[in-house]
């Protein structure tokens, strides 16, 4: 089921595996968890040319998952799960300058954009997280380490409105937008949005009693939320989203 | 322990810090623009220099980058001093207000962007107006170029009295350029039509705009020409105001003259791109002379919605059914019919704006019309009253 195991298979050897693996079992804590995530698909450092965060619309961001921890040494272990995860968002920002592409079957508009600009973003990933973890007791654990996800389904779509677009450049045609369906600058980026991402998790778990407990962790993008060859926005995005929710440790 | 919940906080420091490094928001950055946006002059004779002081003021339209002052053909421009609104923040060189001899021709200023970054160049001239001197005014559209900033798409010239080359003819290919940059130009709207009836003419298809230009509730876009100008600032939601009808014009038209080919293409569609299998679409080809100006002197120009109902009409001269024509060009003459009468110091002091207008699809300006309908058009003659 997850990584640590595959690799427990790998690395078994082949007179008494049964016992080893039982051993090796035996020590394996299990976990479960459900989360609510919040966050953003944001550039790392804000760029000048956003202004102002008008909206912030919290989204169905739930996050299930299941952990084992293979303790190494009293406080030392090794973590290793499977997460299925939603990381959405909806902002509506004001923005000054700001380059984009408006992109529909193989037609498009490019140029800079001053105004409100509303953004949608959605993405259900498989993620697999390997983490160190140190124990402090039994209520305190600290983990720390990388994630790969794989993107089942994504979007990410918006539009401009509000503003006025000089086509091209800012020496270009000024095109007022509206705020109406019809007057807006709609945009759909769907098609570039990178499908493995991977990142760096850090993570807080705290055990009340035995079997339950909460726990905080915050995952950091550090692969582009789109593809490389996605020119459209001067930034580089990445999805930064922070988990709370409910641990139970069932082995 | 203590060792241990020290690790915590710096771990969460170092966290909350990176957080909140890269989540401020910035200085505002300055402004990347550049236009002039405003052209006036103050003269101390006004009278003496201009026809009408609705010519000293001129708003320019963010694609244009020549602004022309119409003055009296006798005025002296060798010390005149425009002046500009800009961009906030920009910079023009020379200086808005400096005295320049315009006598030679146009003066160049170049605006840069607060940013420093941009900079566009507009060239100012003093256009001392000739007059026409022959009482017809031939349109054969044998001087056309690729719009000098994009290259994307024609634009069409119309000879001056003196014989130099005007800006006077517009067309919507810019509109469909913002939903369709990677057009050629033969597949825009309107484009050259290399065999004429003499020489080059104009020839006009409506076309599909694509998805784009569907989400945006405009699913096609009639071919058309015109005499005034296009400013695409609120032509997403407000269409019919992006066509400014009609450049001030001295003499009175009598007749419209020219030739043309038609063919109407199916399914007709309307804004919602539902088909209407009961109509059949039809071309378009009128005249409009208007007076340029409201009760208080204001100047008035007419659009889409309103070029032939507006009660500041003063003449049409209209094509009746500009139908199939089966591959044959199908010469028009028609005469102005007049429904006021023409005041001739209001003509010869620019008072009255002329039009000449041809569309592939009559509604084309509502956005119906049928994909693929065709109209050329080519040596159009505008034939005026001869002064005695």
């Amino acid at each position: 089921m997850t990584i640590a195991t595959i690799s427990a298979w790998a690395i078994m050897p082949n007179d008494g595996g049964c016992k080893n693996l039982q051993d090796f079992f035996r020590k394996v804590e299990g976990y479960g968890r459900i989360g609510y995530s919040i966050g953003g698909t944001a550039p790392m450092g804000m760029p000048a040319e956003i202004r102002k965060l008008n909206k912030f619309i919290l989204q169905p961001n739930v996050a299930f998952g299941a952990d084992l921890i293979k303790p190494a040494s009293e406080h030392w272990g090794v973590l290793a799960g499977i997460h299925f995860e939603n990381k959405a968002m909806h902002i509506d920002a004001t923005v000054k300058n700001y380059h984009m592409q408006v992109t529909q079957d193989g037609q498009s508009m490019e140029g800079v954009f001053s105004g409100k600009n509303d953004s949608h973003a959605v993405q259900w990933t498989f993620t697999i997280p390997i983490q160190a973890v140190y124990k402090f007791s039994d209520k305190w654990k600290l983990k720390f380490g990388p994630y790969f996800s794989y993107v089942t389904s994504c979007g990410f779509d918006g539009f401009a409105y509000d503003g006025y677009i000089r086509v091209n450049d800012p020496t270009g045609a000024k095109v007022l937008l509206g705020s109406e369906e019809n007057e807006r600058g709609n945009y759909d980026f769907k098609d570039d949005i990178r499908k493995v991402q991977w990142g760096m998790g850090v993570g807080v778990d705290y055990f009340f009693a035995r079997r339950f407990g909460i726990y905080a962790d915050l995952n950091w993008g550090l692969s582009g939320f789109f593809k490389s060859s996605f020119k459209t926005l001067d930034q580089t995005l990445y999805p930064i989203y922070g988990t709370i929710g409910i641990a139970y440790r069932f082995k | 322990m203590k060792f241990y919940n020290y690790k915590i906080a710096v771990t969460v420091a170092l966290i909350v810090l990176t957080v909140i490094s890269t989540s401020c928001f910035k200085d505002e950055p300055l402004n990347s623009e550049c236009d002039i946006e405003k052209a006036w002059v103050h003269v101390s004779d006004l009278e003496a220099n201009f026809y009408s002081p609705n010519d000293t003021l001129i708003n320019v339209i963010s694609t244009d980058d020549k602004i022309v002052f119409t003055m009296r053909d006798d005025a002296d421009v060798t010390a005149f001093a425009p002046q500009f609104t800009i961009t906030p923040g920009a910079t023009i060189t020379p200086a808005s207000g400096s005295v320049h001899d315009f006598s030679n021709g146009p003066v160049t200023y170049t605006v840069t962007s607060q940013d420093g970054k941009w900079s566009r160049t507009y060239t100012v001239s003093c256009n001392r107006m000739a007059k026409y001197t022959t009482s017809v005014i031939d349109f054969d559209f044998e001087h056309y170029e690729l719009d000098p900033s994009t290259h994307k798409f024609y634009v069409w010239h119309n000879t001056l009295p003196d014989g130099s080359l005007g800006d006077d003819w517009a067309t919507g290919n810019y509109g469909f350029y913002i939903a369709n940059s990677n057009s050629a130009p033969n597949e825009y709207p309107t484009f050259v039509l290399e065999n004429g009836y003499d020489g080059h003419g104009v020839e006009f298809i409506t076309r599909d705009t694509g998805p784009m230009g569907k989400t945006m509730g405009k699913p096609i876009a009639a071919g058309n020409l015109f005499l005034g100008k296009f400013n695409i600032l609120s032509g997403l939601f407000q269409p019919l105001k992006a066509t400014e009808f009609g450049i001030p014009f001295t003499q009175k038209p009598v007749r419209l003259s020219g030739y043309y080919q038609y063919s109407p293409s199916a399914p007709f569609t309307d804004k919602d791109f539902v088909v209407h299998p009961e109509h059949i679409d039809a071309g378009d080809i009128y005249s409009v002379l208007y007076i340029n100006h409201d009760r208080t002197g204001s100047p008035l120009v007419l659009y889409g919605d309103n070029v032939l109902s507006s009660e500041n009409i003063v003449a049409v001269a209209r094509v009746n059914n500009v139908n199939e024509t089966n591959g044959q060009w199908v010469h028009f003459d028609i005469e102005f019919e007049y429904k006021k009468e023409i005041d001739p110091e209001l003509l010869a002091n620019r008072g009255y704006n002329l039009t000449i207008v041809f569309s592939s699809s009559i509604e084309g300006a509502n956005f119906e019309g049928a994909i693929g309908s065709m109209l050329k058009i080519d040596k159009v003659k505008l034939t005026c009253e001869t002064k005695e």
